[in-house]
């Protein structure tokens, strides 16, 4: 199942600190798409530390798409897989 | 854009490191606050008092130069993803040699003192040696540099040119050297500080902070790329023009019309801001942007003042512009878009340092608080409003020095001492969630 998250009207450090808030509670199985204004950088070393994976797509001008599950999750995985192909 | 190549948490120095220097810096302006109270209209009546020049330096100094550097060895490996050599050394040796060095300039000044302007002269030399041999290794060591990186590399030359000029005029105001036309290189020396470094690193951040922070389009492509390069070099004609007009005084025209030239590439860039926080996506008015809204318009306002002072010089005599200009970008440009950085950059350390202790241990038990819960918004907007009613007493004690400096004084300490407070408990706060981030991490280890 998809979660949606948009955080692309806010301004740092709010983007990191509702993301990581929003995957503390994450189902297995289950991926969390974000919707940001910038890539960011700073939160992936922040996702390999609490153990999820991550795939990043630029969305259009002004937009990336980050789909976030746990590292270990191979349900999401594929979920996130067929999603972005 | 930020490059995650290179870029580690690792690489961020520890925060005492940038803390140190912006708990340090309140503390200076508190001082020059007090200066004002305890010397009264002699600081404001001529720029060349040594209260005068004292009050100067422990602002550039004590205040704008400390928060900068801090803020640069923090902020190198985010924005450049590139760390700074043997940074926590580099943190130990130049925050107390820079302190050292500005108290022992004011006391050189107040005192009258060669002693302590001599020991003022080593410090800073040796303090602003090792940050700018520092700085200029990670900055040239980016391989692919984007236009903050561009402008942060013209903002330390210029910092080089500023301390060098700073130095000469010490070592020859401490007897160590001839002072040879000190007015005409304190103007260079001045004019490099504001217009080179504190101009230049302000342009080159904004590129990055003000679209990202402030929910804003970019900057158009021209301004990103060209504006520091030009700026630079037009410091550069403009200081060649100025001094060849000592002994060639037909330049002195050319030199002022040059120096025009540059302060509208500074207008542009201060308009071009200001539009694009007019078409801010996020509508929220933040206390940072409040300061910054601030900061960013007295820079046209500055240099109408001194242009119509130029242009008709008997609108105010009863005013040394100079003095107006200086106390318009010191107290109306530079402190406050420091002060609203600080407001971002101080609890945005906190909360990041502590989520990656949490995240690192995986001790989900302790709440890390927010940036809000860290610096709750009325307690800077309070410190903001008492900034902006000193910062009009200031402007208007440079027209009634006798009837107004101590009142601004006042207002000054009291804005310094908002500021000093709320980011001590910042870093209060700081410590306490670290200590029971520290705790649970002791107690899971032990269950």
């Amino acid at each position: 199942m998809e979660h949606y998250l948009d955080v692309s009207m806010l301004e740092p450090c709010e983007p990191m600190e509702q993301t990581l808030a929003a995957i503390e509670h994450l189902p297995q199985g289950d991926y969390l798409k974000v919707i940001h204004r910038r890539e960011p950088h700073l939160i992936y070393p922040m996702l390999e530390r609490a153990g999820f994976a991550w795939l990043t797509e630029p969305g259009g001008p002004s937009e990336f798409q980050v789909y976030i599950w746990h590292r270990d999750d191979q349900i999401a995985k594929a979920a996130v897989a067929s999603r972005s192909n | 854009m930020l490059n995650t190549a290179n870029l580690s948490l690792e690489q961020a120095p520890p925060i005492s490191i940038p803390l140190r220097f912006f708990l340090t810096a309140p503390l200076f302006g508190i001082a020059a606050a007090l200066m004002m109270i305890w010397y009264g209209p002699e600081v404001m009546t001529s720029r060349w008092s040594p209260q005068t020049l004292a009050l100067t330096h422990l602002l550039t100094l004590g205040f704008l130069a400390l928060v900068m550097t801090g803020a640069l060895l923090q902020i190198l490996p985010v924005l450049a993803g590139i760390a700074v050599p043997r940074v926590v050394l580099v943190g130990n040796l130049v925050h107390p040699l820079l302190t050292v060095g500005t108290l022992g300039l004011v006391a050189g000044f107040l005192l009258g003192s060669t002693a302590w302007l001599k020991l003022a002269v080593v410090a800073l030399g040796a303090g602003f040696a090792i940050y700018i041999l520092a700085a200029a290794v990670a900055l040239w060591r980016v391989e692919l540099p984007n236009n903050t990186v561009a402008g942060m590399r013209m903002a330390l030359l210029a910092l080089a040119v500023t301390v060098l000029l700073g130095l000469s005029l010490g070592a020859g105001f401490a007897g160590w050297d001839t002072l040879i036309y000190p007015a005409l290189y304190t103007n260079v020396h001045l004019t490099w500080g504001m217009l080179g470094w504190v101009m230049l690193l302000l342009i080159g951040v904004s590129f990055q902070v003000v679209p990202m922070f402030q929910v804003t389009p970019e900057y158009p492509k021209w301004i990103r790329s060209w504006l520091p390069r030009l700026l630079l070099v037009g410091l550069a004609i403009w200081t060649m023009l100025y001094v060849a007009a000592v002994n060639k005084p037909e330049l002195a025209s050319w030199s002022l019309v040059w120096l025009t030239i540059i302060l509208v590439g500074y207008i542009a860039f201060a308009v071009i801001t200001l539009r694009l926080q007019q078409q801010r996506r996020r509508k929220i008015t933040d206390v940072t942007l409040m300061f910054w809204r601030i900061g960013i318009t007295t820079i046209p306002i500055s240099f109408l003042i001194w242009g119509i002072g130029r242009l008709f010089p008997t609108a105010m005599e009863q005013v040394d512009l100079d003095l107006l200009l200086g106390v318009c970008m010191i107290f109306g440009v530079a402190i406050p878009l420091l002060n609203g950085m600080l407001y971002k950059i101080v609890p945005f350390l906190s909360w990041f340092h502590l989520q990656n202790r949490q995240l690192a241990t995986m001790c989900m038990t302790v709440q890390i608080p927010n940036m809000k819960q860290f610096l709750p918004d009325r307690s800077s907007k309070r410190q903001f409003w008492v900034y902006l009613l000193a910062l009009v007493v200031t402007l208007l004690s440079v027209f009634a020095p006798a009837l107004l400096v101590r009142p601004a004084g006042v207002l000054l300490a009291l804005s310094f001492v908002l500021l000093g407070h709320n980011l001590l408990q910042v870093a209060l706060r700081y410590r306490e969630v670290s200590g029971e981030l520290s705790e649970a991490v002791a107690d899971g280890q032990e269950g």
